[in-house]
């Protein structure tokens, strides 16, 4: 049934679908509205779980690590200020291989002080050892909670799925709502091999010797590996199931391409627009949508970008004293493949200004004009 | 870890071994140490009852634990829970967050629970029991005798009545005092096995040298005589000693009190004689020559006074009594105003001029405050018109006095504390112990009675406790408390009063105590609320099963949340040198 919701009532309606026993979170704008939804659930007994109100996201977090350790699945949200308290929290549950799945709505990070849509927050976390995915809109946002219960509890792993603030968090679209059956169907109950058992005291996060730390990093990056695989095969079982799917990511228009176009997040709706129109004009453009940002699908890449002449990668984020972070994965994935394609890097939509079709079509036109390879990052600054 | 393989400890690292080994105590620049402190409460009671404990118990629904509490200091909660002016309510820190604690009626409720029980008591074992005369049995008397008892000395009571209770028998009416219960009281005292002597006047029956056959000697005869008015026409016929009233009274005599009387006085006998007046049927004004607000009373007695039909004339000054040729007496008195004298601060009554009033009436009485007799004493007992409370006789002997005799605030209360002050000193004399050493740390808080208990734990293990603090209110954690109403007593309706002298508080019911109970701060007493416990991070808290709280040193890293969480100061950080 399809109704119209915000991108942040379809993360609701993903984490009830799952039946999450456990929800630990504090308030935070943009994100505030799913806390309020889950809360409305759990008051009025739709949703079966805790909602725990935590005094800090920090505390959050610790409390969803060791619920995930009794056995249960958990879920938080946040954005921005509370995603960067939550760090060294974010660290503990990768290391102790918890599949606690987490929505952040992408918001600039202070300071100057602001609300707006930027990705900078997550990107920030990208070596804490979480999947991490980027979402489009609504209703990729609510099934991608539901792929990521399953992905993440195949391979234990914290899941982190982003969706921009108000351009996905508050924007209202028709999102179709599966039924819980089916759900239930796709999902089964969370079985850890291992849990806390009181009949069995044992503590986690022990003082290990230096090659045991070596040994646990090494498994935590194999299990992190096979994610591309895992999400893959989920994400088909999904599709098959409901009629939807998003792989690691999606290429459009991309076989006869001079220039694709590399985005995450909602900038990839508007680049579908401009892909449209510039095609239209006679433009060979194409589009490659980044879903799984961790782990980063580098052959799934290189795979669609074979024999690319350019690339422009659109970056709604900003590393100082380096580039876009996206731009940089490009690079990094590709730079052992032969005749790899000039890759062009555009700042844009930073701290939340509009990206619109004429603007990605201004920077195709741009990247289409230059013969050179550019290192820096080239920022736009229309709008 | 552990040798047996399990396939998910290839993800995450699992100890099953403890953690134990690790001292990590020894990091801890401070460690939790458990304080017991007083209450404000019980600094303020003069006998020094264990408010916070017993209240405790009464929660619990301990009621004969919570008895035998009180028991252990003083020996009239039935009678002090329905007489006593309880000065423990005004110090009661719940006073600041909303309503203080019900004491006086939790007081009550102890005994009122408890009147198919007989605690069993056992004396101190003293190989040294000495034999002490208490002259008068009134309720410091009473007390003196009972504590002596506990510390296992041998006493005996000389009383001029025929009954025992000084006041509390022959002074405050049955409904304000029920006569069974104080009879009950005194009856747990005797049970002790004090040798009781009435109708024995020392001085009259026997010379007061024949005490010498005593180690030790306690004066506590109360104060007796009623100050006289010092007005022309007071030696009328119809005009009546209050407190002579009061004891006829209750000897169970008949009184034609007459219909119309006059009562002269502000304070609680003024008070019991008006009311008793009203419910022999008579029209009763009270004349007194302050203020409301000044009147010695309690608020209480005024209130209930006022609902009772009593009327009352502020600022007037009898001057003359005449008696009338229809069998009358005509009171004339001169009006007052409140005023300062030579420009001082201290306001005072003075006359107005030419302003007086008469009023006319069957009978008047007097009440305007007790005196003692000290006829038969030897003089060097005797200092400014009070009896000293300390004085040796006869080859060093020890005489010690308490209650309404010695110069200190004329309640029940202060008489019973006064006793007890007195058979504990007794006891350290006896013994040879030194008092400055032992005091210090038996009583409670500044101004506080004597602890009983801490005595008898000090007797026991040889160990005189160290001086501890009244909990200020600011050392609280009120975070933990919610403002809970105050349940009010249930008084009879005032035409249910007047028709005779049945109880005017019927005290609480016991879901009314565990509720009032509850409301209790238990300022510097654990009150086992576990809060320590529960937040503890490191999990270092223990109860033992005998309720003693234990901190393993070893593994506190002295964060100190347990002194943050505790609501009532029960421990503090103390660092580590």
């Amino acid at each position: 049934m399809k109704s119209f919701i915000t991108g942040n009532h379809a993360v609701a309606y993903g984490v009830k679908l799952c039946r999450t026993p456990l929800i630990a979170a504090y308030p935070i704008t943009p994100q505030t509205a799913i806390y309020e939804k889950l809360s409305e659930w759990e008051a009025s007994g739709e949703l079966k779980g805790i909602m725990m109100r935590t005094e800090s996201e920090h505390s959050a977090m610790a409390s969803c690590i060791a619920a995930s350790l009794t056995g249960v699945r958990t879920f938080t949200a946040t954005s921005s200020q509370g995603l960067a308290l939550m760090h060294e929290m974010l660290h503990f549950a990768s290391g102790c291989r918890v599949p606690v799945v987490m929505v952040n709505v992408n918001r600039l990070l202070a300071a100057p002080w602001g609300f707006w849509a930027d990705q900078l927050d997550s990107l920030s976390q990208r070596d804490t050892g979480w999947i991490q995915l980027y979402c489009e809109n609504g209703q990729e946002a609510l099934d991608s909670v539901i792929q990521a219960y399953r992905v993440a509890e195949e391979v234990f792993l914290p899941a982190m799925i982003s969706l921009e603030a108000f351009f996905v968090s508050h924007a209202m679209e028709p999102v179709d709502i599966p039924e819980q059956d089916e759900v239930d169907r796709f999902l089964p109950p969370l079985n850890l091999p291992h849990r806390f058992d009181v009949e069995r005291p044992g503590f986690f996060v022990p003082v290990v010797p230096s090659e045991l730390y070596r040994d646990y990093r090494h498994l935590a990056q194999q299990s992190m590996e096979s994610v591309k695989e895992v999400a893959q095969r989920v994400d088909e079982a999904f599709k098959k199931q409901f009629g939807r799917g998003y792989g690691l990511g999606e290429a459009v228009m991309t076989e006869d391409a001079e220039l694709v176009i590399v985005t995450a997040g909602s900038i990839t709706s508007t680049s579908r627009v401009a892909v449209k129109i510039l095609r239209e004009k006679g433009y060979r453009v194409g589009l490659l949508k980044i879903r799984y940002f961790r782990p980063f699908p580098r052959e799934w890449v290189q795979q669609k970008l074979r024999g690319k002449k350019k690339i422009a990668v659109i970056d709604r984020n900003f590393s100082l004293g380096s580039g876009g972070i996206f731009g940089q994965e490009l690079k990094a994935a590709l730079v052992h493949s032969q005749d790899h394609p000039l890759i062009f890097n555009y700042i844009a939509g930073i701290g939340g200004v509009d990206v619109t079709p004429e603007t990605i079509q201004d920077m195709v036109l741009d990247a289409l004009k230059r013969r050179e390879p550019v290192e820096e990052s080239i920022w736009i600054k229309e709008g | 870890m552990d040798n047996e393989t399990r396939p998910f400890e290839f993800v995450i690292p699992i100890s099953y071994g403890s953690t134990e080994v690790f001292e990590t105590g020894r990091w801890s620049f401070q460690k939790p140490e458990s304080l017991l402190g007083w209450a404000p409460c019980e600094e303020a009671c003069p006998a020094g009852n264990p408010i916070p404990e017993s209240i405790h118990l009464i929660e619990e629904g301990q009621f004969r634990e919570a008895l035998e509490t009180i028991l252990l200091e003083n020996p009239f909660p039935g009678t002090c829970g329905r007489v006593c002016y309880h000065p423990c309510e005004e110090e009661c820190h719940r006073k600041k967050f909303d309503e203080p604690v019900s004491i006086n009626d939790l007081e009550r409720f102890t005994y009122d629970a408890t009147l198919d029980y007989d605690p069993e008591f056992s004396s101190f074992p003293t190989r040294d029991a000495r034999r002490i005369a208490i002259i008068g049995a009134g309720p410091c008397g009473l007390s003196c005798a009972y504590f002596l008892s506990l510390l296992g000395h041998r006493v005996t009571l000389f009383e001029m009545e025929e009954e025992p209770g000084g006041i509390l028998r022959w002074g405050i009416p049955e409904y304000r005092l029920p006569k069974e219960v104080l009879r009950k009281e005194v009856e747990r005292i005797l049970s002790l096995g004090v040798e009781m002597k009435t109708g024995m006047e020392v001085g009259t029956s026997f010379p007061f040298e024949d005490l010498k056959g005593f180690d030790a000697l306690f004066l506590s005869p109360g104060a007796r005589g009623s100050r006289s008015l010092g007005v022309k026409g007071e030696e009328s016929k119809r005009v009546w000693k209050g407190i002579e009233f009061l004891r006829k009274m209750n000897s169970g005599k008949r009184i034609k009190a007459g219909g119309e009387v006059i009562v002269i006085g502000g304070g609680n006998t003024a008070m019991d004689v008006a009311r008793s007046a009203r419910r022999l049927g008579c029209s009763v004004l009270v004349a007194y020559r302050r203020t409301e607000a000044e009147m010695p009373s309690l608020p209480e007695e005024i209130v209930e006074a006022k609902e009772e039909g009593v009327r009352f004339e502020f600022l007037i000054q009898p001057v003359e009594i005449k008696e009338t040729k229809r069998g009358k007496v005509r009171v004339k008195f001169q009006r007052l105003k409140r005023g300062s004298v030579n420009g001082e601060r201290k306001f005072l009554s003075i006359p107005v001029e030419g302003g007086d009033v008469t009023f006319e009436a069957d009978r008047v009485f007097t009440a305007i405050g007790e005196e003692v007799d000290f006829s038969w004493l030897p003089e060097s007992l005797i200092e400014n018109k009070f009896v000293k409370p300390e004085s040796r006789l006869w080859d060093n002997r020890m005489v010690l006095a308490g209650g309404d005799a010695i110069h200190q605030p004329r309640r029940v209360v202060d008489a019973i504390s006064s006793g007890k002050r007195a058979a504990i000193l007794m006891d350290i004399h006896f013994r040879g112990f030194k008092k400055e050493e032992i005091l210090s740390g038996i009583k409670k808080g500044d101004k506080g009675g004597l602890s009983m208990a801490s005595y008898l734990r000090g007797l026991k293990s040889g160990q005189w406790e160290e001086p501890k603090k009244v909990v200020p209110y600011e050392d609280l954690n009120p975070l933990f408390f919610k403002p809970k109403e105050r349940l009010r007593n249930e008084i009879l309706p005032p035409e249910e009063r007047l028709k005779g002298f049945m109880e005017v508080r019927r005290g609480f019911k016991s879901e009314e105590a565990r509720i009032s109970a509850s409301r209790c701060f238990s300022c510097g007493h654990c009150n086992f609320c576990f809060n320590c416990y529960y937040f503890c991070p490191e999990g270092v808290v223990f109860f033992e099963p005998d309720g003693s709280r234990r901190v393993d040193l070893n593994h506190c890293k002295g964060c100190g949340t347990c002194s943050k969480v505790c609501p009532r100061h029960v421990i503090e950080m103390r660092a580590v040198l």
